[in-house]
Parts: C-alpha cells; structure tokens; sequence
C-alpha cells in the first residue's frame, strides 16, 4: 500500500492550478487575444473599422469559409482533414444551377441532388481513407483535382448563370437579408444582416455541442488521440471518420451555393485554394493538425481573426498584396504558442 | 488437462486454430481460466500470445474450435462482443487515449448518457470517476477532468484497471502492463492485480519480466510456436530458470 502512496504523489504538484494559469491553458487563449488586440490596433488606427457598415460586409464574407472551418473542425479533431472542400465549393453550384437552368427540376430540388452529390465526394473520400488506409492528404488531393476537372468540364469553363432567384423561397432562406436600424436600399446607417449568418451561428452551436458535449464528440476525440484504443473500446472509428467527411463536403457544398446566390455566379472555378485557408482557421483556433483535440470556440475565433485581418490591414492602408504575409506570420505565431502548451499538457507523458 | 478449479472455469478455449493466410499462428490451443484466477502468459516473441490475446478480446476471428464462458459458447467477432461478454483487455499502447480526460477515458464507448441528443452526463461521470479512482488508490487530489496525457505510466495502468473492474470484467487481459515503469510503479500496478483478484476478477498477465510474473500469478502458461507448451506452472513447483527454459524451448536451434 505504501508504494501506491508513493505512486500517486508524484503527479501531484503540476496538477494543482490557479483559475487563471488553467484560462491560460486553454487553446482558445491565445487566438482570444490576439483577436482583441487586432479589433483594438485597427479601429485606433481607422475608426470605421467598427462602423456597423464594415462589420456588416466583414460578416458577410466571413460565414461561407466559416461554415466549411466548423465541419473541418470536426473532422481534424478525428485526425483526418480534407482538401477537396474548395473544389467541392465550386462543383455544387454549378451542379444545382446547370439541374434548374436547364428545366430538368425546380430549385429546391436541384439543391438537395447538389447537395446529396457534395455528400458523396465525402463518402468517396471517407471510404478510400478508411476502407484502404490511404491517408487523407493523398485521398483528398486526388478528390481535389477530379472534382475541379469535372466542374471545369462540365460548364467548358463558363460560369452558370444564377440570376433568376428573385421569387425563389430558398435562395430567400439561404442568402435573404434583414437590416437592423437602418433605412432605405442599402440599410444606410443600420447593420445588414445576411441568412447565411443566422446559419453559422445556428450550426456553430449546433458543432459545439456535438464535439464538446455529445457521446459522438467524445468519440471524435477519440478517433483523432488513439484510434487503437477507441477501436479497443469499441468506438466505431471508421463510421466516425466517414460521417465526418460527409458532413465536411456537404457543408462545402452549402457554403458554395450560398456563395453562388449571394454573387450571382456559380463559377466552375470559385473556392480555389480554399481549403488551405480554411484549415488555417482552424489551426490557428487551436485544433491540433494531427487530431484529438479541437474547439469550435476556437475555429470561431480563427475564421474571424483571418476575415477581419484582411478587410482590417486594407483599412488602415496596408496594401492588400500583404495579406498573406500576415496570415503566414500569424499561424506561425499560433503554432508556437499551441505547441508550447502542448508539450506542457504532456508533462507526464 | 485438468486443474484444481472446483466448478465450472470461467473461459474455457476449446481447439483454437488461428491461419494468418498460410502462417499457422494458433495450433490445437485449449486453455481453461478459473473464476478468481490469475494466469501469467509467456513465451517469446512470436510465439502466439498477441494472437491469443487478440482473439479473446475480439479484434481477430479465429479459424476454428469454441471459446466457453461459464460453460456457454459464445461469438467473440467484434471489440464489443467481447467487452458484453465481460472480457476487458488493456494494451500496453492502447488503452487510453492522452488527450482526453480520465473520466472520459474510463467511459469511453459507455459513455452516460442523458437527453434525446445523447449529451454526456459529464458531471455523473466525473462523480463515479473521483469514486473509482479513491477505490483504486491513485490518491484524491487528482481530478477526474485531468488529461490523461499528465499521468504518470503506473497511474495510467490504474485508471485502465479501474475501468476493468468498474464495467464488472469477468476477464481482465494485461497487456505488458509493467513494461517502462518503475520500481515502485510496478508494485503499485501488481498490487492493482491482487486487488482485481481479491474482487473476484480473473486475470491474464502478459509480461517479458517473469520476475513480476511470478509475484503476482496463480499458474503460468507457456506458449512456443502458437502452441501452449505448458500450461500447469506455478510460482511454487517451477522456479524462474525452469519456465525460461521452457519458454526458449528445444526448438530455438532449428
């Protein structure tokens, strides 16, 4: 017995921590503050950074890759990650618009095929990840390019046309906008308010709960920190993975329609290079790359730190050419500071 | 083939044959283990033990014979079959997962669950936890919601241990559950063992180190060549060289 004593006080000491230093650990910090700090330097510098105008533009952009970080969010936690996503972006839409443009069915219905179609190129992905152990990078890189090919194929590289959604509910649904304390056409002096927002948030809080709450969640986590031991305590791992990856190109393909609607074009070539964009956002939120841990708060943070980063440096005069520059020195930035709690989390180990 | 165990054993493996394509990993393989009892497996690499141990928890189909619990057939062809059937088996590498709690881990796959939307009560599993891990000895002031990850190795072997004897295992497997840890470490995880034991677990004990084996077991099994070479060795009859010796064989010349 006395062994065990000596067993268990050995681990003791780093585990006992003060509410602050544990606020400090979480991954959701550092992207917090830096956040705060970036709303903070731009509106010092350009105080139209937080008019309601700019807010209002700036949210609108910002849910369509937003909602293709909250599934990828998911998905990296299982480990896996998918750079198809911007293909699958550009494909639905042109399928939808090219289903209803050429009276083959009405608009809604063109929109579930499109949808069920995104759906698959994640099933596809998801069985050749999980049925032959080839890993995601190499499996969605293909997806990337057949799904790309085949937009461009189809449309010969033209745009569908996608202006007649006046009288549609559903473009109402997905796009349609309300202003709050503004008036006339452009919602002079008010903040315009876009559908597709109401949809990120109510799938943000959707995702959050099933990641940080749900049975599912703790078996996403599971099937990104030890498949092994999941598949030991018999956690369907691979049903796991291929849900997700549906669930990932289905909102890819959500996220690519609401574009097409809100633009006015479904472009067989729009979404290019997305997928590396929106895996920034979540890393930089705080979802480990290789799995097990992620956070839907984070990814938040992420989308709207990559969003207000690129409408905020061209407000304050920056040239918008140094976007990247910036986005490269933050996820620089972000990988260190999330690698350093890491290694402390693993103290033990 | 006949033991001391007065009544029905618990498992009972009846002409177990294993092919891996032509490779002939499991030959004729019985093996009986009585309620209470704890077994130590040996034998050298390759020898068939992993292939053993993965059939009885269900990761592998056998080709052939019958696995008995309780005197009852029964189909072991999934990880759950096996967990329902009450065996628990705990891989040395793969037991727990770092980044998720301890209370997470112990219910990992049985997670509680309250509501239509499946919410975990994490609050009921972190109260169970706190209790198990009491139970366990891991001392009171490490919190249930600490990551895995920050415990040390012995720690770890207790919190899967735990989880064994809290979903009511009939079987518990370890896996090289001593390897890497140290010396006080070590006896806290064969002390786990006795205490499993003293609950009414049976065990099975895998370790390279027979010195720990033979601290903890009640008999010892002997594998060479996927065929079990010895099956009725105790701490008391056999001393160490001798189980080495059988463990080695006549047949490491060839």
């Amino acid at each position: 017995m006395t062994d065990q004593t000596t067993t268990a006080t050995k681990a003791q000491a780093p585990l006992r921590q003060s509410w602050a230093k544990r606020l400090f650990s979480t991954p959701e910090f550092g992207p917090m503050i830096l956040l705060l700090v970036m709303i903070v330097v731009f509106t010092s510098i350009n105080p139209d950074f937080l008019s309601l105008r700019n807010v209002g533009n700036a949210l609108t952009f910002t849910v369509e890759l937003g909602l293709i970080a909250l599934a990828m969010t998911l998905l990296m936690t299982a480990g896996e990650f998918d750079l198809s996503v911007g293909s699958v972006f550009g494909f639905t839409p042109v399928v939808m618009w090219t289903l209803f443009n050429a009276d083959v069915m009405p608009l809604p219905l063109a929109f579930a095929v499109a949808i069920c179609v995104a759906t698959m190129f994640g099933m596809f992905s998801g069985m050749f990840v999980t049925r032959l152990k080839i890993p995601s990078f190499l499996v969605t890189l293909g997806m990337m390019l057949v799904i790309r090919g085949a937009a461009l194929w189809l449309t010969d590289g033209f745009p569908q046309r996608t202006w007649s959604t006046e009288d549609q509910w559903l473009a109402t649904v997905l796009v349609g906008d309300f202003c709050i304390g503004g008036e006339g056409d452009f919602c002079r002096g008010g903040l315009r308010i876009y559908m597709s927002l109401i949809w990120f948030i109510v799938l943000a809080f959707v995702l959050h709960y099933v990641l940080a709450k749900a049975r599912f969640g703790n078996w996403i986590q599971a099937a990104g920190g030890n498949p092994q031991a999941a598949r030991n305590r018999g956690v369907p791992v691979a049903r796991v993975k291929m849900l997700l990856f549906m669930l990932t190109s289905a909102m890819a393909g959500l996220a690519g329609v609401i574009s097409s609607i809100r633009v006015s074009a479904a472009n067989p070539n729009s979404g290019t290079s997305y997928e590396l964009e929106v895996i920034a956002m979540v890393v930089i939120g705080g979802t480990a790359l290789m799995g097990g841990r992620g956070t839907i708060i984070g990814t938040i943070l992420g989308v709207l730190i990559l969003r207000l980063m690129s409408n905020g440096i061209v407000m304050i005069g920056v040239p918008g050419l140094a976007y990247k520059l910036f986005i490269g020195a933050i996820i620089l930035g972000m990988m260190v500071l999330h690698s350093g709690l890491e290694r402390r989390n693993n103290d033990g180990a | 083939m006949t033991h001391p165990s007065t009544s029905t054993p618990l498992i009972e493996m009846r002409n177990i044959e294993k092919y891996y394509g032509r490779i002939h990993a499991l030959r004729n393989v019985n093996l009986t283990i009585g309620k209470g009892e704890i077994v130590g497996l040996l034998g050298d690499n390759g020898a068939g033990k992993s292939t053993l141990i993965k059939v009885l928890s269900g990761a592998v189909p056998y080709t052939s014979g019958s696995i008995h619990i309780a005197g009852k057939e029964v189909m072991l062809n999934s990880t759950n079959d096996a967990i329902d059937a009450g065996i628990e088996t705990i891989y040395q590498d793969s037991a727990l997962v770092s980044q998720l709690s301890i209370a997470r881990n112990l219910f990992l796959g049985r997670e509680i669950t309250k509501g239509p939307f499946n919410k975990m009560d994490l609050e009921h599993m972190n109260e169970v936890a706190a209790d198990l891990l009491k139970r366990v000895g891991i001392s009171k002031n490490i919190p249930p919601s600490t990551p895995i990850g920050s415990l040390s190795g012995g720690e770890r072997q207790a919190v899967a241990i735990a989880r064994a004897m809290y979903f009511d295992s009939e079987l518990i497997i370890l896996d090289e559950p001593t390897n890497n840890l140290g010396v006080a470490e070590t006896q806290g995880v064969l002390q786990f063992v006795r205490d499993a034991k003293a609950q009414g677990h049976s065990c099975i004990f895998i370790a390279h180190n027979i010195h720990h084996v033979f601290q903890v077991v009640d008999r010892m099994v002997v594998m060479r060549r996927g065929e079990i070479a010895a099956d009725d060795l105790t701490p008391d009859t056999s001393s160490i060289l001798d189980v080495e010796n059988i463990i080695t064989g006549d047949h490491l010349a060839a």
